[in-house]
């Protein structure tokens, strides 16, 4: 069975339609890059499977783990494992990193029947997966994004994600704006969550992170559509050619 | 006019949606630096004001309250409207000596069909003196509120300081907030700034948030809570807080 599966998936923004009949399936296990040029759909595509409220699902279908996602809640997909590490993380004043983590955890558990988790385990859970990502033990009490340099920011992404553990991780560019270490990093901290029931869609214009990353298949979206797929050689192909030749 | 605060105050307005949130954090770190600044021997008390219906007194009763700050004297009152309180809070700070603080804060949480009207007015008769004013509100249902602030600083009170905050967030269609800050400066060697905003809460912050399975409602219950955090720096009381908190999960 897949984990997720998307059939026609039409969706845009008030009158403009931003894709335009999208089917893609993803396994248990799988690593699936997304690539394609700017204004393609890749972050649109992103936003209607977390449920993003601006956006309108006009055609189509999206099972993940057997549900219908396009029924549930942004906050319902999140406790069922799903995850997006944005392109652009959001600033949000006045609301601590350990604040809103903890806020996170305790919600999906109340989701689940379960009571807050113990003080100490929520420590202990922060201080491993800030290690994770070489992420300094200062940030914690810090507001979130708030002031943090582009790079701190998508290692913040990493760091909620790993502290999440989701089944289906959505990465959005996550490797823009990185230097080479922090690429590494947060490459690290995506394989150190890969196992064989967990599954990644990677959308990035750079064939780096995919050196470290490595996917099972490649997806170019141009003008709303997936116009090819394939293994990895598609990546060399786009490094030589560009995007025009699809 | 100290030309700097007037111009983050210009950029902090004209960025609305955002604009309240992100003040918070800021006005909560100048206020955190100010009170630092004030030396050790001049603690201030710090006065908490709850305002009810209950209370009578000034309430609807539009009894003008006057308080006087003479030389080297200190003011810290912190005004709180619950929700289901309809009230008109007229007050007049005169300071008349130097070396005269002033902090004047306030949250109102406003629902239903309440009806709050801040008439404050900060009159800066003699100068060195430092006047600060912080207040947050939130509307929702068919609230109405209003806060009119207006520092006066006499001819002679050179070298005053008057800073005003006033931002509001707006939860409702039918809820409405009226601010109308007012600058009278005869003096020309001051720092006077000024700040007001009316937004709403801010549907990205939300959306990333509920991405990472903080319900929608909780999520809304972070930002409100962070957006009146700034008035109650320094504010150490539990019951405070908690009354604070429950009275903003019920807007
Ligand atoms: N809120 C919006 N209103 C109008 N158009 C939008 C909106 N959001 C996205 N679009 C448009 O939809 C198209 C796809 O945008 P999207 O952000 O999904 O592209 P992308 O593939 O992620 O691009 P990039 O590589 O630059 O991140 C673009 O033309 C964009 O301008
Ligand atoms: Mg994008």
């Amino acid at each position: 069975m897949s984990l997720l599966k998307i059939t026609g998936l039409r969706a845009g923004i008030g009158d403009k339609e931003i894709l335009k009949g999208i089917d893609l399936e993803i396994g248990p296990g799988e690593i699936h890059a997304v690539m394609g040029p700017n204004g393609a759909g890749k972050s649109t595509l992103s936003a209607v499977l977390t449920g993003k409220p601006d956006y309108e699902v006009t055609a189509g279908t999206i099972e993940f783990m057997g549900r219908n996602l396009l029924e549930m809640k942004p906050e319902e997909r999140a406790w069922a494992g799903l995850f997006m590490s944005f392109q652009y993380p959001i600033e949000i004043p006045g609301v601590s990193i350990t604040n809103f983590m903890k806020t996170a955890i305790n919600s999906k558990r109340k989701s689940e029947g379960l009571g807050p988790i113990k003080g100490g385990d929520f420590l202990k859970l922060m201080k491993e997966k800030m290690a994770l990502v070489q992420m300094k033990p200062e940030f914690a009490k810090r507001e979130v994004n708030v002031g943090f340099s582009g790079g701190e920011k998508k290692r913040n992404e990493i760091f909620q994600m790993a502290m999440l553990d989701p089944v289906l991780a959505i990465l959005d560019e996550t490797d823009s704006g990185l230097d080479v270490d922090a690429l590494k990093i947060v490459a690290d901290g995506v394989n150190a969550l890969h196992t064989p029931e967990k599954s990644a869609i990677v959308i990035t214009h750079y064939q780096k992170l995919l050196e470290y990353v490595k996917p099972d298949k490649v997806h170019i979206l141009k003008d709303g559509k997936i116009v090819a797929e394939g293994g990895r050689e598609l990546i060399d192909k786009i490094e030589s050619d560009g995007f025009e030749q699809f | 006019m100290d030309s700097n605060s007037s111009k983050n105050n210009a950029g902090r307005l004209s960025e609305p949606g955002r604009v309240h949130s992100r003040f918070a954090s800021l006005a909560a770190a100048e206020y955190g630096l100010s009170s630092a600044a004030a030396p050790a021997t001049h603690q201030p008390e710090k006065k908490i004001r709850l305002v009810s219906e209950a209370q009578g007194g000034m309430d609807r009763s539009c009894h003008q309250e006057v308080f006087t700050v003479g030389e080297g004297e200190h003011l810290d009152i912190t005004f709180i409207v619950l929700p289901g309180t309809s009230a008109e809070i007229p007050v007049t700070v005169d300071i008349t000596g130097p070396g005269a603080e002033v902090e004047l804060k306030g949250i109102y949480l406003s629902s239903g069909t309440d009806n709050v009207t801040f008439d404050i007015t900060m009159n800066h008769r003699v100068g060195g003196s430092i006047s600060r004013q912080l207040f947050n509100g939130l509307a929702t249902d068919k609230a109405k509120c209003a806060f009119n602030g207006k520092i006066i600083v006499a001819q002679d009170a050179q070298k005053t300081e008057a800073y005003q905050e006033n931002h509001n967030i707006v939860l409702s269609d039918d809820a409405t907030v009226d601010t109308k800050p007012q600058l009278e400066i005869y003096a020309d060697d001051v720092k006077c700034s000024h700040g007001a905003t009316v937004g709403k809460l801010n549907e990205d912050e939300q959306f990333y948030m509920r991405s990472r399975g903080i319900p929608e409602d909780e999520a809304k219950v972070l930002q409100m809570i962070s957006f009146v955090a700034p008035v109650l720096a320094g504010i150490e009381d539990e019951d405070l807080t908690a009354k604070i908190e429950n009275a903003i999960r019920s807007l």
